[in-house]
């Protein structure tokens, strides 16, 4: 299943925008654009749903309501969230589910639902508040979505939710990982405890896994051979890999003696091949050579072929978008303005249409539209 | 009258500049909507057809440098071998965009604090105008703007650390375009073509 269209009221940088994606979505914009903030939706929503999760929770992880709604603003203060759900981009949707939030004038300020709702092929089969809540208004307190017991004509979309998987892996949280100690970050989105999360998965896939890694590993990285996992004597999980040099013995490394880019690198493929969910990525070029990160592209596309999982990508990466199999429907690009930021399928852009048709590739047509206008300015940085 | 958008593609960031005060010369009728800039004339050349082709949507400007072409005509001939759209306007520097720096002479010499008399007059027939504004920059009495326009001794780059910080600031601070037209022909054929470019809209 994908997440075919997304409309946002007041969230974060986005006061009024209505988007539809395809499998592979990338996500371009200037800094500070929302690139970042719009991926977060799809987490909020997983947040929402997963097990020790709920609408509460999911606010109160983002600093309340007053920190996700719009600074554009003025005069809608709910926030409003709907997506539709597909098989795949070619069909129709088959779900809909919408929720407004508002924070309580008074009291403990909690953040209440103004509606949820929810519909299956066109026919509407939730449809909030209703009786029960308007004679218990702490009802709106807690979405559907979040309940077993209230959730049971629309699990798919709870399911769905729930397996949503996000990755910003941060080299240094996983070399050393005792120097960031405190309480772990819902979902790990920086891959403080991705070893754990590799050591975790079953033995005959895990192994497979890191075959094929090792095996893209080599082109990247000729100097590393036998990828495996292995753990110390205190149990604690760790990648090891045979790093060759001019001693016949070639030493063992493991993942605090990788570089950055072998870790990045490592973590991103992982991520590729673990699951059937939704990713979201978040500029996958860090630390990579730009010969490799032209090639992500394509990487992206031969695992939705193996798997039918939608891919998000945020990325300033030029190298990137040069694919000549990116198309402008699969770019969106976020436009800061006063009244918050607006998002465009790029192809919708009709400068951008005609270079396309002209043979300029999306890298060349898109790219310099993000480029902050007064940039040639940081020369008067002295 | 209400400024209309256009789109500019252009080779490195001094043109870019050079291009963008040129358009504020031009009684400001323009408001620069994006400016394709990914470096080289390589790149413009790629592109153009793109370029010709969005230009039937948005009015775009190209500037590149003549460099080793023979003359401007050529050039566009070889660039565009099918018919332009007549809402692209493609300019050229005769030879380098820095031609058209020097060309301003006095206000040159004066913000690189160098003796006037070095003047090269007939600022077209400069072979390399990059080459000699670099040779100028050595001999400036002001010591930052020498070191960031003139590679360092040890150096192999063709160019200082701030080579496009410092002329830009000169472009957009000191740059009198007027005085540079009376030395540079490509440099007033341009800045006529820009006041006097009326694109056509079709929605």
């Amino acid at each position: 299943m994908i997440i075919s269209s997304l409309i946002l009221k007041n969230w974060r940088n986005f006061a009024d925008i209505s988007v539809e994606f395809g499998e592979r979505v990338f996500f371009v914009g200037p800094n500070a654009s929302g690139k970042s903030n719009l991926l977060d939706v799809f987490r909020f929503l997983r947040d929402i749903a997963k097990p020790g999760g709920g609408l509460q929770k999911a606010v109160e992880d983002r600093g309340g309501i007053s920190k996700i709604r719009c600074l554009a603003a003025r005069r809608y203060p709910d926030v409003e969230i709907e997506v539709q759900l597909a098989e795949s981009s070619e069909e129709k949707p088959t779900w809909r589910y919408s929720i407004g939030i508002k924070q309580e004038a008074r009291g403990h300020r909690r953040s209440i639902l103004t509606y949820e709702k929810v519909w299956q092929n066109g026919n509407q089969i939730l449809n909030r508040p209703d009786r029960d809540d308007n004679n218990d208004s702490a009802r709106l307190t807690q979405t559907h979505l979040e309940q077993i017991n209230a959730n049971v004509n629309f699990r798919d979309i709870s399911r769905f939710f729930e397996s949503i998987l996000y990755l910003h892996l941060v080299p240094q949280l996983l070399r050393y990982p005792e120097a960031f100690s405190g309480s772990a970050i819902p979902g790990d989105p920086f891959g403080r405890s991705f070893l754990e999360r590799v050591a975790r998965t079953p033995e005959l896939t895990r192994k497979s896994r890191l075959k094929k890694i090792e095996a893209a590993l080599r082109i990247a990285v000729p100097q590393l051979k036998q990828l495996t996992d292995v753990k110390d004597e205190r149990g604690v999980p760790h990648l090891e890999a045979v790093y060759e040099h001019w001693r016949p013995r070639a030493g063992k490394q493991r993942e605090d003696q990788f570089s950055d880019g072998t870790i990045r690198l490592i973590g991103l493929l992982w991520s590729l091949l673990e699951g059937e969910s939704p990713l979201l990525l978040e500029e996958p070029e860090l630390s990579l050579n730009a010969g490799i990160v032209s090639k992500i592209p394509a990487l992206i596309y031969r695992i939705q072929r193996q798997k039918k999982r939608q891919i998000f990508i945020s990325t300033h990466s030029y190298d990137l978008l040069s694919d000549k199999g990116v198309g402008g429907k699969e770019v969106v690009t976020l436009t800061p303005g006063v009244e918050g930021t607006s998002v465009m399928v790029a192809s919708s852009i009709r400068e951008v249409q005609d270079l396309l048709q002209g043979g300029v590739s999306v890298a060349d047509a898109v790219l310099p539209r993000t480029t902050p206008p007064k940039v040639s300015q940081i020369e008067l940085f002295k | 009258m209400e400024p209309f958008p256009v789109s500019l593609a252009v080779e490195d960031q001094l043109s870019e500049a050079v291009l963008k005060k040129i358009l504020r010369f031009a009684k400001d009728r323009y408001l620069v909507s994006t400016c394709y800039n990914r470096g080289g004339f390589g790149y413009l050349k790629k592109n153009i057809a793109g370029f010709n082709n969005a230009a039937k949507g948005i009015p775009f400007i190209i500037l590149t440098d003549l460099d080793n072409s023979e003359c401007p005509p050529v050039l566009i001939r070889e660039w565009l071998p099918y018919p332009k759209h007549c809402n692209l306007l493609f300019r050229i520097a005769v030879r380098e965009v820095e031609a058209w720096l020097l060309a301003d002479w006095n206000g040159f010499a004066r913000y690189l604090g160098i003796v006037k008399k070095d003047v090269h007059l007939d600022v077209e027939s400069i072979k390399n105008p990059k080459h000699l504004l670099i040779e100028l920059a050595q001999k400036s009495r002001k010591r930052r703007l020498r070191e960031a326009i003139v590679p360092g001794p040890k150096s192999d780059a063709k160019q200082g650390p701030d080579y496009n910080g410092a002329l830009i600031t000169f472009v957009n601070e000191f740059w009198d375009i007027k005085a540079a037209m009376g030395k540079s022909l490509s440099l007033k054929k341009t800045v006529k073509a820009v006041t006097d470019f009326k694109p056509v809209y079709r929605n």
